[in-house]
């Protein structure tokens, strides 16, 4: 484990005493019609108030984790960082992992679809990397079980980095400045795919989002968040039922849904054939930095949190594959702004990402 | 021999058989197994329980006891026999984040 302050602000502790926040006029056995009318939000002193309880299920962790067999050092995550913005690690030396995955758009690239090698573009949305570390699958399909596995794949996809794995190696070798610094981070092996790996996915464990509005407010801040926003979180909650995927402090189950969007795409079905609830089904994002991170959904069709929320009510494709968890939801407009309010609060204050010189 | 009899002979052989394997329980509630590791003999039966209120799948790649259970909708049962001595790791298709070590012994 590592604190998170390498590159977010260190968690605090939690505060020994927690201004705890109930909804006036809403019981819990009334939460899931909260939002219908315009609800008030105020301080309450007891820590079982359903609210409180809900707000005990996103509370940051205070530190990163990193696997036993590929633990966390200073020199491997800047070898890693290095490697993560070198466009030499594609054939035509134009594109970096960082070409798809940039800070400048919440560690995404701002595209409906990602573009690849030839300028040619792909078929799903480049996924952010933001707190990729507390991640349990990866891939929009699920396809990569760690990063480690993941960080090569597209490296070596011939439609995104096209550099076959040996070339890879070859030409990492033929820079003399990395030779040094794979061999002060992994002395018995060197420059090769699994040390290339291991540094990219070290490097990418420590982009993790800032402390947020939201994480202020759960934590007794009740200035921090809006009445507006304040009312979407219990939506988010309730009646919208978002929290049924998007749970936990990073927002996602990690797991895969069809969310009846109209694609030829069958997503998670092609890695897990025979199931007939992973066709359309695409693995949970996270929902940090989500109004940085537009637009949206696995093949960037939604433009903006607004039309997400659209798509949600309206409760997409009616189909045997279709989650369960979907369905229209009979949110009003008011409801629906709060929850893209409640949205933004969980934008962090990300600090610029300085460019790393790269061996020669 | 009358076609009544042999259906009770038949029967009771199926009895028989049955009864030198253990059956145990797991149940999927809230996203996850009720267990994280789990031991069983050679030949034991696991019966997957969804108590949950969405499908879940039961999988596994281990060598020696790999296989996919399919679509498991909610309060639906199935079973699957170990027959090979190994660990095996089983999840969820769907839901990953569920894991369950299985430790099969001879």
């Amino acid at each position: 484990m590592q604190p998170m302050g390498i590159r977010a602000a260190c968690v605090a502790a939690a505060a020994t005493s927690v201004a705890i926040i109930a909804i006036v006029g809403a019981t819990s056995s009334n939460l899931a019609s909260a939002g219908e009318s315009p609800m008030r939000v105020a301080l309450q002193s007891d820590q079982s108030t359903p609210l409180a309880k809900m707000k005990a299920d996103y509370r940051r962790p205070a530190t990163i984790p990193f696997p036993k067999d590929n633990p966390y050092s200073v020199e491997k995550a800047s070898l890693g960082k290095k490697l993560f913005f070198d466009t030499r690690l594609s054939a035509a030396n134009i594109l970096s992992c960082g070409s798809c995955h940039s800070p400048a758009y919440g560690w995404g690239d701002g595209q409906p679809t990602g573009v690849g090698h030839g300028m040619k573009k792909l078929g799903r949305r480049s996924p952010t990397i933001v707190n990729a570390a507390f991640g349990q699958i990866f891939m929009w399909d699920g396809r990569a079980g760690s990063l480690e596995e993941q960080a090569l794949g597209p490296i070596r996809a011939d439609v995104e980095m096209n550099l076959p794995v040996d070339q890879l190696i070859e030409k990492l070798k033929g820079i003399d400045g990395y030779r040094p610094l794979f061999q002060a981070v992994f002395p018995a092996q060197g420059i090769a795919p699994e040390t290339i790996a291991k540094a990219i996915a070290t490097y990418e464990r420590t982009v993790v989002s800032n402390r947020a509005p939201f994480d202020a407010w759960i934590e007794g801040d009740e200035t921090a968040i809006s009445q507006e926003a304040a009312r979407g979180f219990v939506l988010f909650n309730t009646k919208a039922r978002c929290v049924d995927c998007h749970s936990g402090w990073n927002f996602t189950d990690d797991s895969f849904h069809d969310i009846g969007l109209a694609s030829t795409d069958i997503g998670r079905a092609k890695i897990v054939p025979g199931i007939e609830k992973m066709k359309f089904a695409f693995k949970t994002p996270g929902l940090r930095e989500i109004s940085l991170r537009g637009p949206y959904m696995h093949d960037g069709s939604v433009p903006t949190l607004q039309a997400v929320m659209d798509h949600y009510n309206r409760g997409g494709i009616d189909r045997p594959s279709r989650s369960a968890q979907i369905k229209p939801l009979s949110l009003s407009k008011q409801e629906s702004a709060d929850l893209v309010a409640f949205m933004k609060t969980l934008n962090s204050d990300l600090a610029p990402t300085s460019a790393p010189l790269l061996p020669r | 021999m009358k076609p009544f009899t042999l259906v009770l002979l038949l029967a009771f052989a199926a009895g028989s058989a049955t009864a030198y394997a253990a059956q145990v329980s797991i149940s999927q509630k809230g996203k996850v197994f009720s267990q994280t590791e789990l031991a069983v003999k050679k030949g034991d039966v696991v019966m997957f329980v969804n108590d949950d209120a969405v499908t879940h799948n039961v999988m596994s790649t281990s060598s020696g006891n790999t296989f996919n259970l399919g679509a498991q909708a909610p309060g639906v049962s199935l079973p699957f026999t170990f027959n090979n001595a190994g660990e095996t790791v089983i999840t969820c298709a769907i839901h990953p984040t569920m894991k369950l070590k299985v430790t099969v012994a001879n």
